[in-house]
């Protein structure tokens, strides 16, 4: 008998469609508040080097409120894991749109304004763009001693051996581009003194509570002082994981007790957010003669770019996926998290396990063609079971239906797989 | 500064404007239609899509000026005495919308589509929203709803 | 800047002498981007979208002639356009998007003079002439000319594109386009082509214009050339896109697109060609 649920089986409507096909979802940039002032960000336009600031003359203009600079924040360091970001540079930039000030005034011309009157002066160093090269010693540094920010590890079995047993061995080098979330909403806020006191920052975001935390500890006001309104998020996919301008509308608010608006224009945002990791993975596979996986060694780096973010995590995540839902007994791999003077990278969908199958499975295919196989084969006889154990030693015990959902996929395809039907 | 007179969702409006300001800042700062939403500023996401003497424009690419004696629809002037519009119900009911940014504007593609439109097949309704982006990729829930909203309005 | 709407031609020559720093707006689909992105700052504007005498298109005799701020989807809702026309029509169906079709003038398309606008190979193809009125004169200037020679047939500072006309051909107007999408898609590669044939399946009168093959929408003559006079067949349509191969290779040499697009060409130039014969 079939049992009926509430839910399940059941057309649900979304509990807030109707005021998204009304036009009623409001967004931060649909709010508009009493005596409410507007904020624009001024960001450099190197990639590398130092620079200074002169904001007298913008200061001068009339109807403009506030130029805040790294001077203004008490505690100018923040950042979702690593503190390695600056709320505005104080003397080295790292990447091309890394925040210097930002502008507070009346009316956005007047910001535009203010911001063709600040004196920039740069002196630009040389900077690292390949995240391969800034692996070197004598690599132009981005922060500290070294570019590697992050190096995870995964040694099992004894590969040298399983190459050795091995038939065929396919090495390769697979490289993914940077990749931008383009989500739909440019990022947008508005910052204000609430009625009892307290800094407030309606934003679209994806983390309220860390940027509560963020605000506080910058600001250096006490976390019960602040408060972070989520309103309709028009899409995130990771990207707003990151602070972009809540710090920037808490601190104008407070300074200026007025509401502060800020919009990105599209540009902006894609200067301002993370991007998704750009990967090289030098990879190196090898089969027995019926297609059993027995080894593989895989260098994985990943282009963090001027910031951590979530690069460690990122990282780590293409590590402990390298070998796909393959079983292989013999495991080495090296997954590198590298600072570069590019866009900073950090998290997006699928955060680190996207990159890797565009190494693995061409492996694999590239394994069948060496053995005149069909990649179905390939995979069916390598694929995760019940009881199969991953790279890092899990023991997957339950919910591994991959075999029945390849030939699901196969069947529904009408690829002719296990038949000479290939090559 | 400039006069222009409007007629949106109905009612007319006298308004004195700044000569630079779009069709889009119009709406969304002096009306407060703020349904109208902002993408990317040159006319590639369609979110700012609104019926402009009854035909679909971005509204992002027309000079506030330019609209001087026109009728726009925005989507907040498509629920009729409390009644949503077909198009409207069917996004609802087809789960056709995810994060909402991109929605008014498809709904307004749809709903200018539809007013011309005599059983469109699920390829016209492509071309009819291929001036939107939905970055949550939502498409076929979209084209599902506009077949719905059609199925609404003929009593089929 | 301020903003004038035009209600007449002569209104908008009037303004345009006036001031100095002008830039006329009609769709808008163009301009206002390049004014956002501040590549293009005028002091005035002169909006002629609702010039009324802009937007018809009139037959007249054995000319048709479209006035310069018809949309796109004027010109595909037109009656006009049918049969041996339709190819017109269709380069204007793969413009942009349904919005951006709504707004888009064919004026515009002609005077930003993008290398890709998709509706002037057609135009250039059916040896269509544009009308250019300042205060005190008129000139009558072939499209393709005003794309090969602009220093001397480009438009003027205080002209107005007024209309565009050509003489209703015998043969069939065709076009086929390559963009990275369906929509929304700056054009790759563009080609279009007018070919009459005669009772022998001969060519007895071709003109082809291509987009997105050079600096500037462009007459294919070697092209022509080759097609003049003979059968046109399936061998010959293949000999014909060896011709426009080898005038690629010498036109785009050293571009980095050359090897794409000189592949690419092959199926842009059959899908023309091939239509003439439907």
């Amino acid at each position: 008998m079939k049992r009926e649920f509430k839910v399940v089986g059941k057309n649900i409507h979304r509990v807030d469609a109707f005021k998204k096909v009304t036009g009623r979802a409001i967004y931060p940039e649909d709010i508009f508040m009493e005596n409410m002032a507007y904020g624009k960000t001024l960001r450099s336009t190197i990639a590398h080097g130092y620079v200074s600031l002169d904001t007298r003359e913008a200061e001068k203009i009339d109807g403009v409120l506030g130029i805040f600079t790294y001077k203004d924040v008490p505690n100018n360091r923040y950042g979702v894991v690593y503190k390695d970001q600056e709320v505005f540079v104080s003397k080295k930039v790292k990447r091309v749109g890394d925040p210097l000030a930002f502008v507070v005034a009346e009316n956005e011309k007047l910001c535009d304004l203010a911001l063709e009157k600040i004196k920039v002066y740069y002196e630009e160093i040389e900077g690292v763009f390949d995240p391969v090269e800034a692996m070197e010693e004598d690599a132009p540094k981005v922060h500290g001693k070294s570019n590697i920010l992050y190096h995870f590890k995964i040694r099992k079995g004894d590969v040298e051996e399983g190459f050795r047993r091995s038939h065929v061995i396919v090495e390769n080098t697979y490289k993914t581009h940077m990749v931008d979330h383009a989500f739909l909403q440019p990022e947008a806020g508005i910052g204000y003194i609430d009625e009892e006191g307290r800094v407030a920052v309606i934003v679209s975001t994806q983390y309220p509570h860390y940027d509560m935390e963020e605000i506080a500890s910058t600001l250096n006001i006490p976390i019960d002082q602040v408060r972070v309104i989520n309103a309709y998020v028009g899409g995130a996919f990771g990207g707003r994981e990151d602070i972009s301008l809540q710090i920037h509308l808490a601190l104008a608010a407070k300074v200026l007790k007025r509401p502060v608006k800020t919009i990105y224009s599209r540009e902006e945002s894609f200067l301002a957010h993370s991007k998704r990791h750009a990967m090289v993975m030098r990879y190196k596979t090898g089969a027995d003669k019926e297609g059993n996986l027995l080894a593989m060694e895989t260098v994985i780096i990943g282009d963090t770019g001027a910031y951590a973010s979530w690069g460690e995590n990122v990282m780590r995540k293409a590590g402990v996926h390298a070998t796909g839902p393959y079983y292989i007994p013999n495991v080495k791999v090296d997954s590198y998290a590298v600072y570069t003077n590019n866009p900073f990278a950090g998290a997006v969908r699928g955060f680190g396990a996207t990159q890797v199958p565009v190494a693995y499975e061409q492996q694999m295919d590239a394994l069948a063609v060496k053995l005149g196989m069909d990649p179905v084969t390939i995979r069916m006889k390598n694929i995760f079971k019940v009881g199969s154990e991953t790279a890092t030693g899990q023991i997957l015990t339950e919910g591994v239906p991959l075999e029945e959902c390849l030939s699901k996929l196969v069947e529904a395809m009408g690829y002719p797989y296990g038949k000479e039907a290939y090559r | 500064m400039i006069n222009i007179k409007l007629n949106v969702n109905g009612k007319d409006y006298s308004l004195e404007i700044e000569e630079d300001k779009r069709l889009i800042d119009v709406l969304r700062e002096d009306l407060r239609f703020t349904g109208v939403k902002e993408g990317c500023s040159e006319g590639e996401c369609g979110a700012c899509s609104v019926i402009m003497d009854g035909r679909i424009v971005n509204s992002c690419l027309v000079m506030a000026v330019q609209a001087n004696g026109s009728s726009i629809v925005t989507v907040e002037g498509l629920v009729k005495d409390g009644e949503l519009d077909p198009v409207q119900r069917a996004f609802i009911e087809k789960g056709a919308t995810q994060c909402g940014y991109c929605t008014p504007g498809f709904i307004m593609a749809a709903r200018a589509f539809l007013n011309r439109a005599k059983d469109p097949t699920r390829e016209e309704i492509r071309e009819a929203i291929s001036g939107n982006l939905c970055r949550c990729t939502g498409y076929n829930k979209i084209v599902d709803a506009i077949e719905e909203a059609y199925r609404y309005e003929k009593g089929i | 800047m301020i903003v004038k709407q035009a209600k007449s031609v002569e209104d908008a020559l009037e303004l345009l002498s006036h001031y100095g720093n002008c830039k006329i707006i009609a769709g808008g689909t163009d301009i206002i981007i390049q004014m956002n992105e501040k590549k293009v700052q005028p002091k005035v504007l002169i909006d002629i979208s609702k010039v009324e005498e802009l937007k018809k298109i009139e037959e007249d005799g054995d000319f048709i002639k479209i006035g310069s701020a018809v949309t796109y989807t004027d010109i595909i809702e037109s009656s006009i356009f049918e049969g041996n026309l339709s190819g017109f029509k269709k380069a204007c169906r793969l413009v942009g998007s349904p919005q951006i079709r709504n707004r888009g003038t064919i004026g515009g398309n002609i005077v930003n003079a993008s290398p890709a606008a998709d509706s002037v190979p057609p135009l250039i193809a059916l040896g269509a002439t544009i009308i250019l009125e300042s205060k005190n004169n008129i000139r009558e200037v072939k499209v393709e000319d005003y794309f090969s020679h602009s220093e001397t047939f480009g438009i003027r500072e205080y002209e107005i594109l007024t209309a565009i006309r050509f003489r209703k051909p015998k043969g069939v107007l065709t076009f086929a386009k390559l963009g990275l999408r369906k929509a929304l898609a700056i054009s790759r590669i563009s080609i279009a082509a007018l070919v009459e044939l005669d009772k022998d399946n001969k060519v007895s009168f071709v003109r082809i214009a291509s987009g997105s093959i050079g600096r500037y929408p462009m007459r294919e003559h070697e092209l022509e050339e080759f097609l003049q006079g003979k059968v046109f067949d399936d061998a010959v349509i293949d000999e014909a896109v060896k011709v426009l191969q080898g005038v690629m290779d010498v036109r785009l040499a050293n571009r980095s697109s050359l090897p794409y697009k000189r592949r690419a060409v092959e199926a842009v130039l059959k899908e023309a060609l091939g239509e003439v014969r439907k």
